[in-house]
Protein backbone atom coordinates (compact mmCIF):
# COMPACT_ATOMS: atom_id res chain seq x y z
CA UNK A 1 0.00 0.00 0.00
CA UNK A 2 0.97 3.47 -1.10
CA UNK A 3 1.98 5.75 1.86
CA UNK A 4 0.61 8.71 -0.02
CA UNK A 5 -2.16 8.66 -2.60
CA UNK A 6 -3.23 11.25 -4.79
CA UNK A 7 -6.69 10.16 -6.99
CA UNK A 8 -8.10 12.87 -9.16
CA UNK A 9 -7.48 15.01 -6.28
CA UNK A 10 -8.69 18.71 -7.03
CA UNK A 11 -8.35 21.96 -4.77
CA UNK A 12 -9.66 25.40 -5.86
CA UNK A 13 -9.60 28.44 -4.10
CA UNK A 14 -12.42 30.45 -5.04
CA UNK A 15 -12.46 30.32 -8.83
CA UNK A 16 -8.92 29.52 -9.27
CA UNK A 17 -7.90 26.01 -9.68
CA UNK A 18 -4.63 25.37 -7.81
CA UNK A 19 -4.53 21.24 -8.08
CA UNK A 20 -6.35 20.13 -11.31
CA UNK A 21 -6.91 16.30 -11.06
CA UNK A 22 -3.74 15.22 -9.54
CA UNK A 23 -2.47 11.93 -9.34
CA UNK A 24 0.22 10.44 -7.64
CA UNK A 25 1.55 7.72 -5.34
CA UNK A 26 4.22 7.86 -3.01
CA UNK A 27 5.78 4.74 -1.62
CA UNK A 28 7.09 4.06 1.52
CA UNK A 29 10.78 5.52 2.48
CA UNK A 30 10.62 8.15 -0.63
CA UNK A 31 12.19 11.04 -0.84
CA UNK A 32 10.09 13.18 -2.94
CA UNK A 33 11.59 16.87 -3.65
CA UNK A 34 8.56 19.10 -4.98
CA UNK A 35 9.32 21.77 -7.21
CA UNK A 36 7.83 24.50 -9.63
CA UNK A 37 7.05 28.46 -9.93
CA UNK A 38 5.18 30.28 -7.29
CA UNK A 39 1.78 29.35 -7.72
CA UNK A 40 2.35 26.28 -9.60
CA UNK A 41 0.52 24.73 -6.38
CA UNK A 42 3.29 22.37 -4.83
CA UNK A 43 2.44 23.80 -1.67
CA UNK A 44 -0.90 23.39 -1.48
CA UNK A 45 -0.36 19.58 -2.59
CA UNK A 46 1.92 19.15 0.51
CA UNK A 47 -0.95 20.95 2.84
CA UNK A 48 -3.74 18.90 1.39
CA UNK A 49 -1.69 15.20 2.50
CA UNK A 50 -2.23 16.09 6.36
CA UNK A 51 -5.64 18.29 5.45
CA UNK A 52 -4.47 21.63 6.15
CA UNK A 53 -6.11 22.00 3.10
CA UNK A 54 -9.39 20.76 2.57
CA UNK A 55 -9.73 18.70 -1.32
CA UNK A 56 -12.51 19.69 -3.51
CA UNK A 57 -12.44 17.03 -5.58
CA UNK A 58 -11.14 12.97 -6.25
CA UNK A 59 -9.58 11.50 -3.07
CA UNK A 60 -6.43 11.10 -0.98
CA UNK A 61 -5.34 8.41 0.93
CA UNK A 62 -2.31 8.64 3.74
CA UNK A 63 -1.51 5.47 4.79
CA UNK A 64 -5.11 4.09 3.55
CA UNK A 65 -7.16 6.69 5.35
CA UNK A 66 -9.00 8.88 3.33
CA UNK A 67 -8.61 12.63 4.10
CA UNK A 68 -12.29 13.19 3.47
CA UNK A 69 -13.09 11.16 6.63
CA UNK A 70 -14.28 12.11 9.92
CA UNK A 71 -12.55 14.71 11.91
CA UNK A 72 -11.21 11.99 13.98
CA UNK A 73 -9.45 10.16 10.81
CA UNK A 74 -8.31 13.38 9.77
CA UNK A 75 -6.83 13.43 13.47
CA UNK A 76 -5.04 10.23 12.71
CA UNK A 77 -3.48 11.22 9.16
CA UNK A 78 -1.96 14.41 10.78
CA UNK A 79 -0.36 12.25 13.70
CA UNK A 80 1.14 10.03 10.65
CA UNK A 81 2.15 12.95 8.70
CA UNK A 82 4.59 15.50 10.94
CA UNK A 83 4.71 19.02 9.42
CA UNK A 84 7.71 21.54 9.68
CA UNK A 85 6.87 24.96 7.65
CA UNK A 86 8.12 28.26 6.28
CA UNK A 87 8.00 29.90 9.41
CA UNK A 88 8.77 27.27 12.26
CA UNK A 89 5.38 28.25 13.52
CA UNK A 90 7.02 27.49 17.45
CA UNK A 91 4.83 27.56 20.44
CA UNK A 92 6.40 31.39 21.42
CA UNK A 93 5.06 30.97 25.29
CA UNK A 94 6.77 27.15 25.56
CA UNK A 95 10.82 26.49 25.76
CA UNK A 96 12.66 24.16 23.35
CA UNK A 97 12.04 20.89 25.81
CA UNK A 98 7.78 21.95 25.92
CA UNK A 99 7.50 22.56 22.18
CA UNK A 100 8.76 19.28 21.70
CA UNK A 101 7.00 17.32 24.13
CA UNK A 102 4.03 18.59 23.86
CA UNK A 103 3.04 16.71 21.06
CA UNK A 104 3.28 13.26 22.17
CA UNK A 105 1.61 14.73 25.58
CA UNK A 106 -1.24 15.97 23.86
CA UNK A 107 -2.19 13.23 21.25
CA UNK A 108 -0.13 10.50 21.95
CA UNK A 109 -1.07 10.52 25.90
CA UNK A 110 2.42 10.14 27.51
CA UNK A 111 3.13 10.89 30.58
CA UNK A 112 5.32 14.13 31.10
CA UNK A 113 8.09 12.48 32.11
CA UNK A 114 8.36 10.05 29.37
CA UNK A 115 7.91 13.03 26.71
CA UNK A 116 10.51 15.05 28.44
CA UNK A 117 12.77 12.48 28.07
CA UNK A 118 11.85 11.82 24.35
CA UNK A 119 12.08 15.62 23.73
CA UNK A 120 15.29 15.64 25.10
CA UNK A 121 16.75 12.56 22.85
CA UNK A 122 14.75 14.64 19.69
CA UNK A 123 16.74 17.71 20.15
CA UNK A 124 20.13 15.99 20.82
CA UNK A 125 19.43 14.20 17.64
CA UNK A 126 18.59 18.08 15.72
CA UNK A 127 22.05 19.13 17.92
CA UNK A 128 20.16 20.68 20.33
CA UNK A 129 20.78 19.39 23.53
CA UNK A 130 21.94 22.64 25.33
CA UNK A 131 18.93 24.39 24.18
CA UNK A 132 16.50 22.47 25.80
CA UNK A 133 15.86 25.74 28.44
CA UNK A 134 15.67 28.43 25.66
CA UNK A 135 13.08 29.62 24.27
CA UNK A 136 11.88 30.52 20.78
CA UNK A 137 12.52 33.91 20.86
CA UNK A 138 16.38 33.30 21.93
CA UNK A 139 17.05 30.90 19.43
CA UNK A 140 18.15 31.37 15.34
CA UNK A 141 16.06 30.41 12.73
CA UNK A 142 18.44 28.00 11.86
CA UNK A 143 18.12 26.31 15.77
CA UNK A 144 13.83 27.34 15.46
CA UNK A 145 13.35 25.30 12.52
CA UNK A 146 15.71 22.07 14.05
CA UNK A 147 13.51 22.44 17.29
CA UNK A 148 10.10 22.13 14.79
CA UNK A 149 11.44 18.93 13.07
CA UNK A 150 11.89 17.47 16.89
CA UNK A 151 8.45 18.77 17.63
CA UNK A 152 7.42 16.96 14.49
CA UNK A 153 8.98 13.92 14.96
CA UNK A 154 8.12 13.55 18.65
CA UNK A 155 4.28 12.26 17.66
CA UNK A 156 6.14 9.65 15.54
CA UNK A 157 5.04 9.88 12.10
CA UNK A 158 5.58 7.74 9.45
CA UNK A 159 5.74 10.70 7.06
CA UNK A 160 7.29 13.52 7.78
CA UNK A 161 6.22 16.93 5.24
CA UNK A 162 8.39 19.82 4.77
CA UNK A 163 7.15 23.04 3.56
CA UNK A 164 10.11 25.16 2.33
CA UNK A 165 11.47 24.44 4.93
CA UNK A 166 14.83 26.69 4.43
CA UNK A 167 13.19 29.54 3.06
CA UNK A 168 12.94 31.99 5.53
CA UNK A 169 16.65 31.40 6.67
CA UNK A 170 19.91 33.09 5.87
CA UNK A 171 22.50 31.00 3.52
CA UNK A 172 24.58 30.05 6.47
CA UNK A 173 21.77 28.59 8.56
CA UNK A 174 20.30 26.72 5.77
CA UNK A 175 23.11 24.18 6.05
CA UNK A 176 22.30 22.44 9.59
CA UNK A 177 18.92 22.31 8.86
CA UNK A 178 19.17 20.29 5.44
CA UNK A 179 21.46 18.11 7.23
CA UNK A 180 18.99 17.06 10.10
CA UNK A 181 16.81 16.33 7.25
CA UNK A 182 19.43 14.25 5.59
CA UNK A 183 20.21 12.36 8.20
CA UNK A 184 16.05 11.63 8.70
CA UNK A 185 15.85 10.53 4.64
CA UNK A 186 19.00 7.99 6.05
CA UNK A 187 17.56 6.45 8.41
CA UNK A 188 14.32 5.75 6.08
CA UNK A 189 11.72 8.15 6.91
CA UNK A 190 9.41 8.99 3.88
CA UNK A 191 9.46 12.62 3.22
CA UNK A 192 7.81 15.50 0.50
CA UNK A 193 9.99 18.30 0.55
CA UNK A 194 8.79 21.31 -1.28
CA UNK A 195 12.59 23.34 -1.76
CA UNK A 196 13.88 25.47 -3.99
CA UNK A 197 17.46 23.26 -2.92
CA UNK A 198 18.98 21.66 -5.43
CA UNK A 199 21.78 20.51 -3.57
CA UNK A 200 19.17 18.60 -1.40
CA UNK A 201 17.15 17.89 -4.18
CA UNK A 202 20.38 15.68 -6.05
CA UNK A 203 22.18 14.72 -2.93
CA UNK A 204 18.92 13.39 -0.58
CA UNK A 205 15.36 13.12 -3.49
CA UNK A 206 15.02 10.01 -4.60
CA UNK A 207 11.91 11.61 -6.80
CA UNK A 208 11.69 14.84 -8.03
CA UNK A 209 8.48 16.59 -9.33
CA UNK A 210 8.44 19.30 -11.03
CA UNK A 211 4.64 21.35 -10.77
CA UNK A 212 3.32 23.67 -13.28
CA UNK A 213 -0.09 25.14 -13.24
CA UNK A 214 -1.56 22.71 -10.97
CA UNK A 215 -0.70 19.42 -12.80
CA UNK A 216 2.52 17.28 -12.12
CA UNK A 217 4.72 18.38 -15.42
CA UNK A 218 7.72 16.17 -14.79
CA UNK A 219 8.03 13.28 -12.41
CA UNK A 220 11.77 11.33 -12.48
CA UNK A 221 14.72 10.47 -10.48
CA UNK A 222 16.48 13.76 -9.71
CA UNK A 223 20.19 13.06 -11.18
CA UNK A 224 18.30 12.71 -14.25
CA UNK A 225 16.06 14.97 -15.00
CA UNK A 226 18.50 17.83 -13.32
CA UNK A 227 21.20 16.69 -15.58
CA UNK A 228 19.03 16.90 -18.35
CA UNK A 229 16.21 18.37 -18.31
CA UNK A 230 13.35 16.30 -20.39
CA UNK A 231 11.30 19.91 -20.61
CA UNK A 232 11.62 23.27 -21.94
CA UNK A 233 10.14 25.10 -18.80
CA UNK A 234 12.07 22.86 -16.25
CA UNK A 235 15.18 23.73 -17.65
CA UNK A 236 14.10 26.96 -17.19
CA UNK A 237 13.11 27.09 -13.95
CA UNK A 238 16.81 25.23 -13.01
CA UNK A 239 18.31 28.02 -14.63
CA UNK A 240 16.00 30.28 -12.02
CA UNK A 241 16.58 28.96 -8.91
CA UNK A 242 20.33 27.81 -10.05
CA UNK B 1 -16.13 79.43 52.14
CA UNK B 2 -14.52 77.62 55.09
CA UNK B 3 -14.08 74.18 54.47
CA UNK B 4 -14.65 71.44 56.91
CA UNK B 5 -12.14 68.35 56.55
CA UNK B 6 -13.68 66.80 59.66
CA UNK B 7 -17.12 65.76 57.86
CA UNK B 8 -14.97 63.54 56.00
CA UNK B 9 -14.16 61.40 58.54
CA UNK B 10 -17.76 61.30 60.22
CA UNK B 11 -18.52 60.25 56.68
CA UNK B 12 -15.90 57.79 56.41
CA UNK B 13 -17.59 54.59 57.33
CA UNK B 14 -20.53 54.97 55.17
CA UNK B 15 -18.15 55.57 52.10
CA UNK B 16 -16.20 52.68 52.80
CA UNK B 17 -19.54 50.65 53.59
CA UNK B 18 -20.11 52.28 49.66
CA UNK B 19 -17.03 51.12 48.14
CA UNK B 20 -16.99 47.50 49.64
CA UNK B 21 -20.25 47.03 47.88
CA UNK B 22 -18.38 48.94 44.87
CA UNK B 23 -16.08 46.17 44.99
CA UNK B 24 -18.07 43.76 45.28
CA UNK B 25 -20.48 44.64 42.03
CA UNK B 26 -17.13 45.28 40.35
CA UNK B 27 -15.31 41.46 40.87
CA UNK B 28 -18.45 39.88 40.69
CA UNK B 29 -19.37 41.34 37.53
CA UNK B 30 -15.83 41.40 35.48
CA UNK B 31 -15.74 37.56 36.90
CA UNK B 32 -19.15 36.88 35.09
CA UNK B 33 -18.29 39.52 32.03
CA UNK B 34 -14.78 37.68 31.35
CA UNK B 35 -16.88 34.35 30.82
CA UNK B 36 -19.36 35.73 28.88
CA UNK B 37 -16.88 37.18 26.84
CA UNK B 38 -15.14 34.46 26.50
CA UNK B 39 -17.88 32.76 25.25
CA UNK B 40 -19.29 35.29 22.82
CA UNK B 41 -15.85 36.13 21.79
CA UNK B 42 -14.94 32.43 21.08
CA UNK B 43 -18.22 32.14 18.94
CA UNK B 44 -17.62 35.34 17.07
CA UNK B 45 -13.89 34.33 15.92
CA UNK B 46 -14.30 31.00 15.20
CA UNK B 47 -18.46 30.17 15.09
CA UNK B 48 -20.66 29.25 11.68
CA UNK B 49 -22.42 31.50 10.12
CA UNK B 50 -25.31 31.52 13.01
CA UNK B 51 -23.53 31.30 16.41
CA UNK B 52 -21.22 34.25 14.89
CA UNK B 53 -24.21 35.79 14.48
CA UNK B 54 -26.06 35.62 17.99
CA UNK B 55 -22.69 37.08 19.35
CA UNK B 56 -22.70 39.99 16.85
CA UNK B 57 -25.84 40.79 18.04
CA UNK B 58 -25.36 40.74 21.36
CA UNK B 59 -22.45 42.82 20.82
CA UNK B 60 -24.33 45.52 18.71
CA UNK B 61 -27.20 45.73 21.42
CA UNK B 62 -24.80 46.91 24.30
CA UNK B 63 -22.27 48.92 22.64
CA UNK B 64 -25.47 50.30 20.82
CA UNK B 65 -26.81 51.64 24.34
CA UNK B 66 -25.93 53.42 26.86
CA UNK B 67 -25.42 51.52 30.14
CA UNK B 68 -27.93 53.42 31.91
CA UNK B 69 -30.42 52.52 29.42
CA UNK B 70 -29.31 48.69 30.44
CA UNK B 71 -29.80 48.83 33.95
CA UNK B 72 -32.90 50.66 34.10
CA UNK B 73 -34.21 47.84 31.22
CA UNK B 74 -32.35 45.23 33.65
CA UNK B 75 -34.05 46.25 36.95
CA UNK B 76 -37.88 47.95 35.68
CA UNK B 77 -38.64 46.61 32.25
CA UNK B 78 -36.91 42.96 32.67
CA UNK B 79 -39.72 42.23 36.07
CA UNK B 80 -42.69 43.73 33.67
CA UNK B 81 -41.72 41.58 30.79
CA UNK B 82 -40.97 37.97 32.30
CA UNK B 83 -43.14 38.72 35.52
CA UNK B 84 -40.04 38.42 37.62
CA UNK B 85 -38.98 39.44 40.86
CA UNK B 86 -35.10 41.85 40.48
CA UNK B 87 -33.19 43.27 43.41
CA UNK B 88 -31.69 45.74 42.92
CA UNK B 89 -27.86 44.38 43.57
CA UNK B 90 -28.98 41.35 41.35
CA UNK B 91 -29.97 44.08 38.59
CA UNK B 92 -26.56 45.99 39.16
CA UNK B 93 -23.83 42.69 39.08
CA UNK B 94 -26.31 41.41 36.06
CA UNK B 95 -25.57 44.75 34.21
CA UNK B 96 -21.93 44.69 34.78
CA UNK B 97 -21.88 40.93 33.56
CA UNK B 98 -23.77 42.15 29.82
CA UNK B 99 -22.10 44.92 29.46
CA UNK B 100 -18.49 44.43 30.20
CA UNK B 101 -19.22 40.68 28.14
CA UNK B 102 -19.89 42.76 24.90
CA UNK B 103 -16.75 44.97 25.43
CA UNK B 104 -14.77 41.71 26.75
CA UNK B 105 -15.84 39.53 23.58
CA UNK B 106 -14.38 42.16 21.58
CA UNK B 107 -11.23 42.09 22.99
CA UNK B 108 -11.28 38.08 23.26
CA UNK B 109 -11.86 38.08 19.27
CA UNK B 110 -9.62 40.44 18.85
CA UNK B 111 -6.37 38.67 20.44
CA UNK B 112 -7.38 35.58 19.27
CA UNK B 113 -7.35 36.11 15.65
CA UNK B 114 -4.57 38.38 16.04
CA UNK B 115 -2.37 34.94 16.75
CA UNK B 116 -0.60 34.17 13.88
CA UNK B 117 -2.94 31.47 11.67
CA UNK B 118 0.52 29.68 11.45
CA UNK B 119 0.38 28.84 15.63
CA UNK B 120 -2.75 27.23 15.10
CA UNK B 121 -1.97 25.35 12.08
CA UNK B 122 0.97 24.11 13.93
CA UNK B 123 -1.19 22.84 16.64
CA UNK B 124 -3.83 20.87 14.23
CA UNK B 125 -0.81 19.28 12.58
CA UNK B 126 0.28 17.68 15.64
CA UNK B 127 -3.24 15.94 15.16
CA UNK B 128 -4.91 17.99 17.92
CA UNK B 129 -8.56 18.91 17.65
CA UNK B 130 -9.35 22.19 17.00
CA UNK B 131 -10.85 23.41 20.93
CA UNK B 132 -7.75 21.75 22.47
CA UNK B 133 -5.42 23.93 20.10
CA UNK B 134 -7.44 26.95 20.83
CA UNK B 135 -7.12 26.36 24.37
CA UNK B 136 -3.17 25.11 24.71
CA UNK B 137 -1.50 26.91 21.80
CA UNK B 138 -3.60 29.76 20.53
CA UNK B 139 -5.27 30.44 24.00
CA UNK B 140 -1.86 31.02 26.12
CA UNK B 141 -0.36 33.68 23.25
CA UNK B 142 -3.73 35.64 22.65
CA UNK B 143 -4.10 36.07 27.16
CA UNK B 144 -1.02 37.74 27.04
CA UNK B 145 -1.84 40.44 23.92
CA UNK B 146 -5.77 40.72 26.12
CA UNK B 147 -4.02 41.98 29.21
CA UNK B 148 -3.77 45.57 28.76
CA UNK B 149 -6.91 46.16 26.81
CA UNK B 150 -8.77 43.94 29.39
CA UNK B 151 -7.32 46.11 32.21
CA UNK B 152 -9.10 49.04 30.49
CA UNK B 153 -12.13 47.39 30.55
CA UNK B 154 -12.09 46.56 34.83
CA UNK B 155 -11.10 50.16 35.29
CA UNK B 156 -13.92 51.60 32.96
CA UNK B 157 -16.51 49.18 34.60
CA UNK B 158 -15.04 49.63 37.83
CA UNK B 159 -16.63 52.98 37.68
CA UNK B 160 -19.39 52.27 35.74
CA UNK B 161 -21.14 50.72 39.05
CA UNK B 162 -21.20 54.73 40.11
CA UNK B 163 -24.30 54.68 38.19
CA UNK B 164 -26.30 52.19 39.91
CA UNK B 165 -26.66 55.24 41.86
CA UNK B 166 -30.06 55.63 39.64
CA UNK B 167 -31.61 52.36 40.84
CA UNK B 168 -31.02 52.85 44.06
CA UNK B 169 -28.05 50.60 45.02
CA UNK B 170 -25.65 51.65 48.12
CA UNK B 171 -22.60 51.79 46.36
CA UNK B 172 -19.37 54.65 46.70
CA UNK B 173 -21.36 57.29 44.79
CA UNK B 174 -24.65 56.50 46.15
CA UNK B 175 -23.11 56.50 50.14
CA UNK B 176 -21.83 60.11 48.85
CA UNK B 177 -24.92 61.66 47.52
CA UNK B 178 -26.89 60.41 50.35
CA UNK B 179 -23.96 62.38 53.07
CA UNK B 180 -23.95 65.34 51.11
CA UNK B 181 -27.97 65.66 50.80
CA UNK B 182 -27.80 65.63 54.65
CA UNK B 183 -24.80 68.00 55.44
CA UNK B 184 -24.17 69.74 52.35
CA UNK B 185 -20.27 69.74 52.22
CA UNK B 186 -20.12 69.06 48.61
CA UNK B 187 -16.59 69.74 48.48
CA UNK B 188 -15.56 67.74 51.17
CA UNK B 189 -17.60 64.81 50.40
CA UNK B 190 -16.82 64.60 46.57
CA UNK B 191 -13.55 64.65 47.43
CA UNK B 192 -13.58 61.95 49.58
CA UNK B 193 -15.40 60.17 47.35
CA UNK B 194 -12.71 60.86 44.10
CA UNK B 195 -10.30 59.90 46.44
CA UNK B 196 -11.49 56.40 46.99
CA UNK B 197 -12.05 55.68 43.50
CA UNK B 198 -8.86 56.48 42.65
CA UNK B 199 -7.24 54.48 45.39
CA UNK B 200 -9.06 51.52 43.99
CA UNK B 201 -7.82 51.80 40.38
CA UNK B 202 -4.54 52.77 41.79
CA UNK B 203 -4.69 48.93 43.43
CA UNK B 204 -6.43 47.55 40.37
CA UNK B 205 -3.84 49.38 38.20
CA UNK B 206 -1.33 48.21 40.00
CA UNK B 207 -2.50 44.70 40.11
CA UNK B 208 -2.43 44.80 36.36
CA UNK B 209 1.19 45.42 36.04
CA UNK B 210 2.52 42.83 38.49
CA UNK B 211 0.20 40.27 35.58
CA UNK B 212 1.93 42.03 32.71
CA UNK B 213 5.88 42.44 33.83
CA UNK B 214 5.45 38.48 35.19
CA UNK B 215 5.01 38.07 31.70
CA UNK B 216 5.86 38.38 28.62
CA UNK B 217 3.72 39.28 25.68
CA UNK B 218 4.21 37.07 22.64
Amino acid sequence: MSMVEFAGVTKRFGKTVVLDRVDLQIDRGEVVVLIGPSGSGKSTLLRCINALERIDGGDLRVDGISVLGSKAKVREIRQEAGMVFQQFNLFPQMTALENVAFGPRQVRGTSKVDAEQLARELLAKVGLADRVAHYPSELSGGQQQRVAIARALAVKPKLMLFDEPTSALDPELRQEVLRVMQALAEEGMSMVVVTHEMTFARKVGTRLIFMEHGHIAVDGPPVDLLDNPPNQRLRDFLQHVG
Amino acid sequence: MELDWSVIVHAMPALLQGAKLTVFIAVVGLAGGVLVGLLFGLMRAYGNRIVSAIAFVYVEFVRGTPIVVQVMFIYFALPVLLDIRVDAMTAAVTSIIVNSGAYISEIVRGAFLSVPRGLREAGLALGMPTWRVLAFVVGPVAFRRMTPPLGNQFIVSLKDTSLFIVIGVGELTRQGQEIMAANFRAVEIWSAVALIYLALIGVLTFALRTVEKRMRIL
